[in-house]
């Protein structure tokens, strides 16, 4: 649906894109990951025609984003980082006027607005001038103008940035709503958000792709070691020997609340945690929390994205 | 039709927006006030001093109403919405004009009070002047727009925008004033590039077609090249 080869952008002299080359099925959710400056604003500008690559080529729908690129924005919903809203308009007029640059039959135009409020959940709002809505509420506007048209692909520059959690957890949803019948490529430097919206992964840095995977795979390569937060309410003095006893467990950042403590448990990759709790349980310690923490794609990532500069320096403190 | 779609926005924009209506206030005011001045000093019913200086007037207020055209969702980064929908450089380009004209045009219309005051005073009023004067008043018009429309096109700065359309119209204004230093085929050539010694020319009853070719050369001249520079963001 989407295929990117051998992409690259200079800005006068500056190199924004580097070689880019990766493609996405149809149906398929994509997440863009690279800090602030990496490229991925530059990759969507190109795909969405807004910007032309240097050298590359770029197909949307096996349309080429250059030579054909009014085929490729009539089938694109794209949301800029930040929404193109016009303040004064109300919700309502702006929704309008999408519509109509973006080709909706007058006769369809009453049922897909109706359709992109009801996702959108902007029901209550439409008669409200756009300048006067909050952050979250104009978020929303500017994904209902990606959706009018109904476009097969749509892209996605950082959908959650500057949300409270609530807004966030909404947002997602949505996004996650919208993963069943379009193709989607959502660019973030959040990480939880690519864990749950996405299948597959492309990160890049400095311009350059630094790895292509699925999450789990990513989420495997990560750390060494498997983390779990433990909540224990122990009997006695003696838990840490019963976890400290099966070989190549660890305990790290230990608090004492009242009677609970709460700590890491640190194991090895091969695992071992049934041996850690049955020994724990066993000397009559209760567990009031145990939640697995493999927040390890920010170790994949941070490992990926500083690797290159840093490689010796990381690797002496590793050793 | 997008052509329509963008001149709808533009026209909402600008009642929307406190600029539209101070430049129609002040320029009504400032117009009636010069036909009271000019009709009781003269006490002739002649419409010509006002209009000569009406021009004027809508060379000041013109960058007003232009400097937002493109600047604006270029500042606001709605251009990235506009050139990634399926709607081509040209229909936006035209689509800003008409909006922009057409508030023009209401805003002559609205003078059209001072003639018809004459008319109702005065015996055997010239209506012809008058008529030719409004057709060059309208092709004037055009040509400020289309030059404002290119300004706008350049910067995403809205008063960089309208310094440049004052600056450029104020010299294609006095363009003719070589003709008093340079007597010669430049001197000859730069007078017939000034937009006030063609406008002249119909305030005096002549409607002369190379003088209407002229304002709609230069009317499309501008906006082609607008248009270019909005094109040239998605090959640069």
């Amino acid at each position: 649906m989407i295929e990117l080869q051998n992409v690259t952008k200079y800005y006068g002299n500056f190199r924004a894109l580097d070689g880019i080359s990766f493609s996405v099925a149809k149906g398929e959710v994509l997440g863009l990951l690279g800090p602030n400056g990496a490229g991925k604003t530059t990759a969507m500008r190109i795909l969405t025609c807004f910007l032309p690559a240097t050298s590359g080529r770029a197909t949307v729908a096996g349309y080429d984003v250059f030579e054909d690129s009014i085929e490729v924005r009539r089938r694109l919903g794209y949301l800029p980082e930040t929404p193109p809203l016009y303040p004064e308009m109300t919700v309502k007029s702006y929704l309008k006027f999408i519509a109509d640059i973006r080709e909706v039959p007058s006769s369809k135009q009453r049922a897909r607005l109706d359709q992109v409020v009801v996702r959108t959940a902007l029901g209550d709002h439409l008669d409200r001038v756009i300048g006067t809505l909050s952050k979250g509420f104009r978020q929303r506007v500017g994904l209902a103008q990606a959706l009018l048209h109904d476009p097969e692909v749509l892209i996605l520059d950082e959908p959650t940035v500057g949300l409270d959690p609530n807004q966030i957890i909404e947002i997602r949803g949505l996004i996650q709503d919208l993963a069943a019948d379009h193709t989607i490529i959502l660019s973030t430097h959040i990480l939880p958000e690519v864990s749950m919206t996405c299948k597959r992964v492309v990160i890049i840095n400095e311009g350059r792709i630094v790895a292509v995977d699925t999450v789990e795979n990513l989420e495997g390569k990560g750390g060494q070691t498997t983390r779990y937060k433990i909540g224990l309410k122990p009997v006695g003095l003696d838990w840490k020997n019963a976890i400290e006893g099966v070989p190549g467990a660890r305990i790290e950042h230990e608090t004492v609340k009242g009677d609970l403590v709460h700590f890491d448990l640190c194991l090895p990759p091969e695992g071992g945690y049934e041996k850690v709790f049955q020994a724990v349980v066993a000397k009559g310690h209760v567990f009031v929390e145990i939640t697995p923490a493999r927040a390890s794609l920010e170790e994949v990532f941070l490992r990926l994205t500083r690797s290159e500069e840093n490689g010796a320096s990381e690797k002496e403190v590793a050793a | 039709m997008k052509i329509l779609a963008i001149l709808r926005k533009e026209l909402q924009t600008y009642f929307y927006s406190p600029a539209a209506y101070i430049v129609f206030g002040s320029f009504l005011l400032i117009v009636g006030y010069l036909f009271w001045i000019v009709l009781v000093s003269s006490k002739v019913a002649n419409l010509e001093p006002l209009l000569y200086n009406a021009a004027f007037i809508l060379l000041l207020a013109s960058p007003v109403l232009t400097m937002r055209l493109v600047s604006e969702e270029r500042r606001s980064n709605t251009i990235e919405l506009l050139l990634t929908s399926p709607i081509s450089p040209v229909e936006i380009v035209i689509g800003k004009f008409l909006a922009c004209f057409l508030l023009y045009l209401i805003l002559i219309g609205l003078t059209l009070q001072y003639p018809a005051i004459l008319h109702a005073y005065a015996q055997n009023l010239d209506w012809g002047p008058i008529i030719s004067g409004y057709i060059g008043l309208i092709l004037l018009g055009a040509a400020f727009i289309a030059f404002g429309m290119f300004a706008s096109s350049v910067t995403e700065n809205q008063v960089i925008s309208a310094m440049i359309t004052f600056g450029g119209l104020l010299l294609f204004w006095i363009f003719g004033w070589a003709k008093l230093v340079l007597d010669n085929t430049l001197g000859e050539v730069m007078s017939r590039l000034s937009l006030f010694e063609r406008y002249q020319e119909f305030l005096k009853g002549m409607v002369d077609s190379g003088n209407v070719v002229f304002f709609l050369i230069f009317t499309i001249t501008w906006l082609f090249i607008a248009t270019r520079v909005l094109e040239s963001d998605r090959w640069r």
